[in-house]
């Protein structure tokens, strides 16, 4: 069994070493593909993603003029069959990839400044290398990494993680206490949530909880969740500056 | 003039770029000589949850990951002893061709079984493509070409029998991390003839015939390709693109020389057990630039005033655009290509010192 | 050597661990809201210009104005920014300049675009732009200089001006509300390309790409007889390097030669290429690696840069022998001496 519950207290340690709020590590490179008008590249822990953007573009044969007056974002997701422990061809339709595509780009609908660009298309693709827990976050991040390389202007990054609570529902615990950033066999037992924050520390941009758990539990479990979002957020503003200086240094003015 | 088609050159680009290339010697239009590739970036081994895996970014940006996961898997038995040859050739009822088959299998190439003991169906390759469905033609394609060329010498499916009631099931998942800049194929196939350089798979403990049992320490885990340091090299094959303009042969084109390519073949290479290329596949592909019109020479060009279209008869500006032969006035590429010049490209690949060994050096070479 | 592999450059190591992430971030962030916006210095050029990320509050006093790349949060006076770049600031305005960013069309650029839709009165360009530009078939000359109204034989004879796929230069004459351009041709200088080789330089933005400047069209004298090369930088960021072309050609035909600007423009809408020898299209190909080169560099692209590039090219040759591929090592080398010299 992956987490043995019965001798787990606050001081303890998880699996992989780390205490219930620490986060894995995470490295993210931006501007990886030349060829794209954004790119970037993110990890969480084993959890690796590659985000391309490209865009805003007109949208090539446009079935009938599009009337509205904003970009629209438009995600796809691969799931690579070599991404996880055993090896499995996911096809597109499958819900789940849906619903994260549907997620992020709603996300980002309300956090681009679209109206700049109407007409036009951002078109995000992401490829996922290997998952280890916390998809949806990760794809968030590395999402606007993405977009902040292909100089989309927005109102603030969204950073995302997932918190989750030591006891699953049916130990019908009140008082089990949250953890941060679950990993893959974490997730397989444990209810969490993907949170996601934009434009300060309370500001909730994406709430995703697939599992269930019980209401006493939620708001320690979101409180957890937002300073691991502030955390996040100072480690993506990191990587775009370290890129910036490193762009503009190698300049001629 | 030119209807919109995939290939976004006007005429007179066309035009420009078909001469630079027909001359002696052709005018590529970054420079570079007939059997120069451009710098291209590989790594091997980045995801650690595969058997093998690498990644090739060409200089103008495509990007090509390529991931190799093994799983072991049960033989059907064959209906007669396995070194019938003949009947093992039969004995593939079923495996394979089932629901859980993939589109790269579709057609699969009966290869010569009498002297191998592997199947052509413990090989699965897919292709991700980003903006096409798994069902467009040209991953369907693709993953057809590298299927063919992989399994083509044989070689590759006989190192994955484990013993006779179980073997390993190798999955490849290709993963074309941008817009197919250009025709993806010669990207794909090093990458994956990198990968498959880099893959391991656990050591075998058990004997004979026996449900398999494997070491569980990663570092005694046995390379797929054994590198070898004598004479005797094992490769997977590798496929490159070559195309023709008139009596030029180049390689590694970029997508505007592919849109005025004569003809371009796929040419996949494979090492023989003497150590020497021979080619194991050979398609033709249809050059892009089939699918464009031709320029209208000035003559008939109303803007300028000209009378041409009037005046002459269809007769006459047919003679005139012979005559002409694309010079100055583009014109889709006819015909097919000549056999002398196929059996000059393929003894380029093939060649002692030639370009398919120098590829293969070249990827040997990269440092895991 | 047929194939150069090169290995790949190694990520940046990550700066902080992150559990210590969250106690450095607090103390940068309150720094940056107290340092006075007087500080912060302007533009590309200061090599220590502070990057600025989005959602940054770049200042709190209310007496600077929002330009590009800022936007006010509703319920207060701070402007932040939307995007990551440097700051600019023009009097009392201030704005972001993006580390890369697509091409927006403003008033007056001189852009090549490709044709993708041919309708009824107009054309639509590529300009890799948001959207696509609008040209107006009253906005191109008509052949031989007539002037009349477009009528409908015109419009029916379009594909025989810009057919799909085909390059033409242009200005951008206005912006319509969406931010699309409205392209024309209205000058000798404009039209219909040919003769000659386009590539593209990705990423308009402060820096590597194409910048505005006084001459985007100008003249090369090549070595080895290869005559005269126009290059036409366009702004947003495709190139055109060609054969120059007499600005009179002597037709026999029935033309009035008399008339400078029938003779002119009886050929603009041409898709014949001239003939070009093989020096001229080995200098062609020398220029296109140059820009090339210098875009791999990071270098901007524009009349000097691109000059120093080419004779630096030239040099490199004689030096070094016949060596033609100006991507890589030799690109490099090529970048040290036009930011040396």
């Amino acid at each position: 069994m992956p987490l043995d519950s019965s001798i787990y207290t606050l001081s303890a340690l998880r699996l992989d070493g780390r205490r219930w709020n620490e986060l894995r590590r995470i490295n993210g490179q931006i501007s990886t593909q030349q060829a794209a008008d954004g790119s970037s590249y993110f990890e969480m822990g084993n959890t690796k993603i590659i985000c391309t953007v490209n865009g805003p573009q007109e949208q090539k044969r446009g079935g009938g003029r599009d009337q509205s007056n904003e970009a629209k974002v438009e995600v796809e997701i691969g799931i690579a069959g070599f991404s996880g422990v055993d090896r499995k061809r996911r096809t597109r339709n499958d819900k789940r990839i849906q619903e994260m595509q549907y997620t992020i780009s709603s996300a980002f609908q309300n956090t681009l400044f679209t109206h700049l660009y109407p007409h036009s298309t951002i078109a995000i693709t992401l490829h996922v290398l290997s998952q280890d827990g916390s998809l949806l976050a990760a794809c968030l991040n590395a999402c606007t990494l993405a977009l902040i390389d292909a100089g989309i202007p927005m109102s603030d990054y969204i950073a995302a993680c997932t918190t989750g609570s030591m006891a699953s529902y049916a130990d019908k615990e009140d008082e089990a206490d949250p953890l941060l950033d679950l990993n893959g066999s974490e997730e397989q037992e444990l209810p969490f949530l993907t949170v996601g924050t934009s434009g300060g520390e309370d500001k909730v941009n994406v709430l995703i909880m697939e599992t269930r758990v019980q209401m006493a539990r939620l708001e320690a479990m979101i409180s957890v969740g937002l300073d691991g979002c502030k955390q996040i957020r100072g480690i993506l503003d990191g990587i775009v500056r370290a890129h910036g200086k490193k762009v503009l240094q190698s300049k001629v003015s | 003039m030119a209807p919109y088609t995939n290939i976004p050159l006007s005429p007179a680009e066309l035009s420009y770029l078909h001469t630079s290339l027909s001359q002696q010697p052709p005018l590529r239009p970054d420079g570079r000589s007939p059997t120069q590739f451009r710098p291209l970036i590989a790594e091997t081994d980045i995801l650690p949850s595969a058997n093998g895996s690498a990644r090739i970014c060409f200089a103008d940006g495509t990007e090509a990951i390529v991931g190799v996961k093994a799983e072991v898997e049960k033989s059907r038995l064959a209906h007669t002893v396995p070194s019938n040859g003949e009947a093992a050739g039969q004995g593939v009822l079923g495996l394979g061709k089932g629901s859980a088959r993939d589109v790269g299998d579709e057609m699969d190439v009966e290869g010569d079984e009498s002297g191998g003991k592997g199947r052509d169906a413990w090989l699965e390759v897919a292709i991700e493509i980003p903006g096409m469905r798994d069902d467009d033609a040209l991953p369907v394609f693709l993953s057809a070409m590298l299927t063919e060329a992989l399994l083509a010498d044989g070689g590759l499916k006989d190192r994955l029998w484990i013993n006779s009631r179980f073997h390993w099931r190798l999955y490849i998942d290709i993963l074309l991390h941008s817009q197919a800049l250009s025709y993806p194929l010669p990207l794909l196939s090093l990458t994956t003839h990198l990968a498959l350089l880099s893959t391991r798979l656990p050591a075998l403990v058990s004997e004979k015939d026996e449900d398999p049992l494997f070491n569980d320490d990663w570092e005694a885990s046995t390379y797929l390709y054994p590198p070898t340091t004598t004479t005797q090299h094992q490769k997977p094959p590798v496929t490159l693109l070559v195309m023709s303009v008139g009596a030029t042969i180049l390689f590694d084109p970029s997508k505007q020389e592919l849109a005025v390519a004569d003809s371009v073949l796929a040419i996949s290479a494979a090492q023989s057990s003497t150590g020497e290329l021979r080619m194991v596949a050979l398609r033709t592909i249809d050059p892009p630039s089939r699918l464009t019109a031709a320029g209208v020479p000035n003559v008939l060009n109303t803007t300028t005033g000209a009378t041409g279209a009037q005046t002459l008869s269809a007769a006459d500006v047919l003679a005139m655009r012979e005559k002409d032969q694309g010079q100055s006035v583009w014109r889709p590429p006819r015909g097919g290509v000549p056999r002398a010049l196929v059996a000059k490209m393929i003894k380029m690949v093939v060649e002692r010192g030639g370009v398919g060994e120098e590829v293969m050096e070249g990827l040997a070479n990269v440092e895991t | 050597m047929a194939i150069t592999i090169l290995p790949p450059t190694p990520a940046a190591l990550p700066s902080r661990i992150p559990s210590t992430a969250h106690h450095d971030t607090a103390s940068s962030d309150e720094d940056d809201d107290s340092m006075d916006i007087d500080d912060l210095p302007s533009g590309h050029q200061a090599h220590s210009a502070a990057i600025i990320t989005p959602g940054q509050t770049v200042t709190d006093d209310a007496q600077w104005m929002r330009g590009h790349g800022t936007f006010a949060a509703p319920d207060s006076t701070a402007i932040r920014s939307t995007l990551a770049g440097t700051l600019q600031k023009t009097n009392k305005l201030l704005s972001i300049v993006p580390l890369r960013a697509r091409y927006t069309p403003e008033i007056g650029d001189l852009v090549i675009g490709r044709i993708v839709e041919v309708q009824s009165r107009r054309w639509k360009v590529d300009v890799a732009a948001p959207l696509l530009a609008n040209l107006m078939l009253s906005s191109i000359n008509l052949p031989g200089g007539a002037l009349r109204k477009r009528t409908s034989v015109d419009e029916l004879n379009i594909r025989a001006f810009f057919g799909e796929g085909e390059l033409l230069v242009a200005e951008v004459q206005s912006l319509f509300q969406d931010g699309s351009a409205s392209l024309h041709t209205r000058s000798l200088k404009y039209g219909k390309l040919r003769n000659g080789y386009f590539m593209s330089v990705s990423g308009m933005g402060g820096g590597a790409g194409v910048v505005r400047a006084k001459r985007q069209i100008f003249t090369l004298q090549t070595a080895h007889g290869g005559g005269e090369v126009d290059v036409i930088l366009g702004v947003n960021g495709y190139i055109w390097v060609a054969k120059h072309t007499a600005e009179v050609e002597g037709k026999g035909e029935a033309v009035g030669v008399n008339r400078l600007e029938e003779v002119a423009s009886a050929s603009m809408y041409s898709s014949q290429n001239d003939d070009i020898g093989a020096e001229t299209r080995r200098e062609i190909a020398r220029v296109a690696g140059c820009i090339r080169a210098l875009m791999e560099g990071g270098v901007k692209v524009d009349e000097e840069t691109v000059r120093r590039a080419y004779e630096a090219g030239l040099e490199m040759d004689e030096r070094e022998g016949e060596a033609e591929y100006l991507g890589g090592e030799r690109g490099r080398s090529i970048i040290e001496m036009v930011l040396g010299g």
